[in-house]
């Protein structure tokens, strides 16, 4: 899984490295437009375009019939079933194409909220670094050994959370910094990157020791003891300035993605 | 013909004399600072260590300012906010009482519920909004610049709360509540079996479970004004301790955080659900970890207003205390900030008191820094409330302490002077000074001795508040807050006794008796002055006002049990407590202080004259009620 995550990941830091001279908003604008069209082809090439056509067709027919005999009662509930069945219909043919967008969409989200979803950390302001250990954890053990790289400081002693079978840092970057904290768990090193500094980078969230839990934190290689169940910087949320306004990252995705969509269908020759 | 060739020559001479005061002033800048509680005494013996007061008064001028009667900040402010004295203003005490129940209540602000409100189910919805309005009368001095075109930028004045409406910026002060509407409630966690009180005065004391590390603590918030039963709002915040080294996690909503013991958290900001994802009040707080082992011990400051979404109105226009926020940070909203009522319960130490009045300080400075840097034109006024604040914990016993915090307000009065120059006029004030509270009065038993407040039941006596054991059928006078007593007047308290015709020869009496009142240890006389309102003051705004003030000798003060009412069985004691400084006595014994980059020409000025200085700085007429002098 850590191969499968890693190619992935590799794939889309070579496309933010390109735009690495830029915003983030602009590599995210470019990329969610070309998902935009990405979804357009799998519309194309998983759906029943011509049925769907059809079905809008009666959409189309259901709306004008309700207009013109609005006051013809029959009419109208004639037209308000047609209306409910070709709506239903449509809503099963974008189905088969919407099972075939999930996965892949599942996918790149979860890897891009490690690229546009946290903000580093701010040199100067203190966070918590939390390792969960596994069932059988007992409090009044020592609590891992963690070393810190040059930038960072530990400004409090662990504290070990019994009743969440939890153990947590008080970290302090001191000043920008892409490395890993390294920590010894009976014997075994466990590395948890950390990131701070002004400018947005790739942060990787959660660290994990599932095989199947990498699926939902890709971004750093899977926990190598058994002893930890996972590890997480407390990164705050990012935000991306679009026209002056805080834009989440997946808003303006979405936006772009579905006006890109709408603009293009009919230049690809897609019916959604 | 010849009018008509005139007119437009008319016109304009018109519209000169209407932009008059406005051309005058314009390009006039004034620097006010308002030190709280600033001693003429304690400034005179340090001046080698107060470089810059120092240098004020020989380059400029430094007179001792003669305060309120009586004494006490939010009466002394509003003479500086109005020109008027008490009797104009209409404040007499940090609190006034009902007539009508004889409850001690806010002389600063009232808050009236919303008119209309529409019951559904459990929740109250309401269709007129409620308010809260300042009970000072009068025009406050910047409100008056305004009105001429005048800018003027007021921070944290005393007793402006709610701020003056008027379009000057402006950040309200003392007086401003928390967000549960008191002056200022901590909460005091801990699972230590010693502590067995659950409230102090200004804090509650929460027992606190802990079990396999793990605490439940829940901030309280304000009551849901949104309910019928006003259930009162609260967030949860978890205490993790650590099992062997002294530091804890908290974790409050979806932020964690950890504190060794003797540490402080940042300002936490907290919301407090009214209706669940539909309306919620927001406030900020301050957690410190006193001890984790072996018992917890966590104190969590008042929950202030969010200035970024204050509750209540605290400040003109609406958004400036959003603005300061979003520029330097949260910041205490809570009118007085400085925690003496932890430090007086005996859950702060000296030091963890100081600590946290340095962070007040702190607050403080980065504030005035932020707007003298902006100050360009108009007038600036800025509070400091924290050598008032350390002076009633420190006053006469830790004076090295004390001096530090005078030491730090100086620094500040010199990047003032800085900023002034020549061409700003710049003056320094204190509301009062200072004196030892060594011996508190109780003044309501005096009054029981005297033979003019009656119990039920004589052994009734003790340190139960609000006259529980008054008997009002057979009690002439009783007193509340912290200078005043009232006369149970018939038609005007509830079930009074006193005749109105008796009234003048009552307080003859009492008035007499408070000058013969000797200190039953040491012989010594407890009060120096006595003042009647009607005489004393010249504005006749006195419907609030007590039938007498009492003016103690130095070392002399009300009890906090005479404040709320109590009336304990002796009627003079040592004042134990942790406040063992204070200036509630007679007027001359606690003047305050004035400074100024200009020769004063008023000999003994007083508190009213600072307004018309600050008016006539800018050109513009006095009002009819104010009865200052420039002192310049």
């Amino acid at each position: 899984m850590d191969f499968f995550n890693q190619v992935i990941d590799a794939v889309l830091k070579l496309y933010f490295a390109l735009f690495s001279w830029a915003p983030p908003v602009w590599g995210l604008t470019v990329l969610s437009a070309a998902v935009g069209v990405g979804m357009l082809w799998v519309v194309r090439r998983t759906s029943n375009q011509r049925r769907i056509r059809q079905v809008k067709r009666a959409v189309t027919a259901a709306l004008l019939e309700l207009r013109v005999y609005a006051d013809e009662p029959a009419a109208t509930g004639r037209a308000l079933r047609s209306l409910f069945v070709a709506n239903f219909r449509y809503m099963g043919l974008a189905l088969k194409p919407a099972l075939w967008l999930a996965v892949p969409m599942a996918l790149l989200l979860i890897h891009l909220e490690s690229f546009y979803g946290r903000a580093p950390l701010t040199p100067g302001r203190e966070t918590l670094v939390t390792m969960r250990m596994a069932p059988g954890w007992s409090a009044d053990a020592d609590p891992p050994r963690l070393e810190v790289p040059p930038q960072v400081r530990v400004t409090a002693p662990p504290v070990r959370a019994a009743g969440e079978r939890e153990v947590s840092w008080r970290l302090l970057p001191v000043s920008a910094v892409s490395d890993a904290l390294v920590f010894s768990v009976n014997g075994v090193q466990v590395r948890k990157s950390i990131e701070a500094g002004n400018a947005q980078r790739y942060v990787p969230g959660r660290g994990v020791s599932s095989t199947m839990a990498t699926l939902w934190s890709p971004a750093e290689r899977q926990v190598p003891s058994s002893a930890v169940e996972w590890i997480e910087i407390r990164y705050a949320d990012a935000s991306m300035r679009v026209f002056g306004l805080e834009v989440n990252w997946l808003v303006w995705f979405f936006l772009v993605s579905l006006v890109s969509a709408i603009l293009l269908k009919k230049r690809l020759g897609v019916v959604i | 013909m010849k009018y008509r060739a005139a007119m437009p020559f008319l016109l304009g001479l018109l519209a000169a004399g209407c932009s008059h005061v406005s051309t005058q002033a314009a390009g006039k800048r004034m620097i006010v600072l308002g030190v709280d509680g600033m001693d003429p005494v304690f400034v005179e013996n340090h001046w080698s260590e107060l470089p810059n007061l120092n240098r004020l008064r020989t380059e400029g001028d430094f007179r001792r300012l003669a305060t309120s009667v009586p004494p006490q900040s939010p009466v002394a402010w509003s003479s500086v906010t109005t020109g008027m004295d008490p009797g104009g203003h209409g404040l007499f005490d940090f609190v006034h009482r009902d007539p009508a129940t004889r409850m001690p209540v806010s002389s600063i602000a009232e808050v009236s519920d919303p008119g209309r409100t529409l019951t559904i189910g459990p929740y109250i919805i309401p269709l007129t909004s409620g308010s809260v309005h300042s009970r000072r009368a009068g025009k406050a001095f910047w409100q008056i610049l305004s009105e001429n075109g005048l800018p003027s930028k007021v921070i944290r004045m005393p007793a402006n709360f709610p701020p003056a409406e008027c379009e000057a910026e402006s950040l309200s002060g003392m007086g401003t509540p928390d967000l549960g509407g008191t002056f200022g409630t901590f909460t005091f966690y801990t699972d230590d079996p010693a502590e067995t009180r659950t409230e102090v005065p200004g804090g509650r004391i929460v027992r606190a479970a802990v079990s396999s590390g793990r605490a439940a603590l829940r901030i309280q918030g304000p009551a849901n004004p949104l309910r019928k039963d006003h259930a009162v709002t609260s967030v949860d915040l978890i205490a993790h301790i650590d099992p062997k080294e002294s530091v804890a996690r908290f974790d409050l909503a979806d932020r964690q955080f950890i504190l060794r013991q003797g540490e402080w958290s940042d300002w936490l900001r907290v919301e407090f659900p009214f209706i669940a994802g539909l309306k919620s009040a927001s406030g900020i707080v301050r957690l410190y970890l006193q001890q984790a082992h072996p018992y917890l011990r966590v104190y969590s400051s008042p929950v202030n207003l969010d200035p970024e979404e204050p509750a209540l109105p605290i400040s003109t226009p609406a958004v400036y205390s959003r603005q300061l926020a979003q520029t330097l940070g949260p910041y205490y909203t809570q009118g007085i900030a400085e925690e003496t009522s932890a430090f007086r319960a005996g859950l702060l130490s000296k030091d963890e008191f100081l600590a946290q009045s340095r962070k007040v300080l702190a607050d403080s400075l980065r504030m005035f820094h932020y707007e003298l840097d902006r100050f360009t034109n108009g007038l600036l006024f800025y509070y400091f409330s924290s050598i008032d604040q350390n002076a009633h914990m420190l006053w006469g016993r830790y004076d090295s302490d004390l001096l530090e915090i005078y030491r730090a307000v100086d620094t500040a009065i010199g990047d003032a002077m800085r900023k002034a120059g020549r061409d700003t006029a710049l003056l320094i004030l204190s509301d009062h000074g200072f004196a030892r509270f060594d011996r508190a009065v109780h003044l309501n038993t005096f009054l029981m001795r005297e033979g003019f407040l009656t119990l039920d039941d004589p052994a009734s006596v003790g340190d139960e508040e609000l006259f529980a054991h008054v008997d009002w059928n057979r009690t002439q006078a009783y007193a509340v807050g912290l200078n005043a007593i009232y006369l149970n007047l018939q038609g005007r308290e509830n079930g009074g006794i006193v005749q109105e015709d008796e009234k003048e020869e009552v307080a003859r009496r009492i008035a007499a008796r408070l000058k013969e009142f000797k200190d039953p240890a040491t012989g010594q006389p407890v009060v120096g002055e006595v003042y009647f309102p009607e005489k004393e003051f010249r504005g006749r705004n006195l419907q609030n006002a007590p039938d007498l003030l009492v003016g103690f000798h130095r070392g002399f003060r009300a009890s906090w049990q005479t404040a709320l009412g109590a009336v304990p069985k002796l009627t003079v004691e040592d004042n134990k407590q942790a406040w063992i400084g204070d200036h509630c006595m007679a007027s001359a014994e606690v003047p305050g202080v004035l400074f100024g980059n200009r020769k004063f020409r008023a000999a003994s000025p007083r508190l009213e004259d600072v307004t018309a200085t600050i008016l006539r700085e800018f050109g513009v007429a006095p009002t009819r009620e104010m009865i200052g002098e420039p002192v310049y």
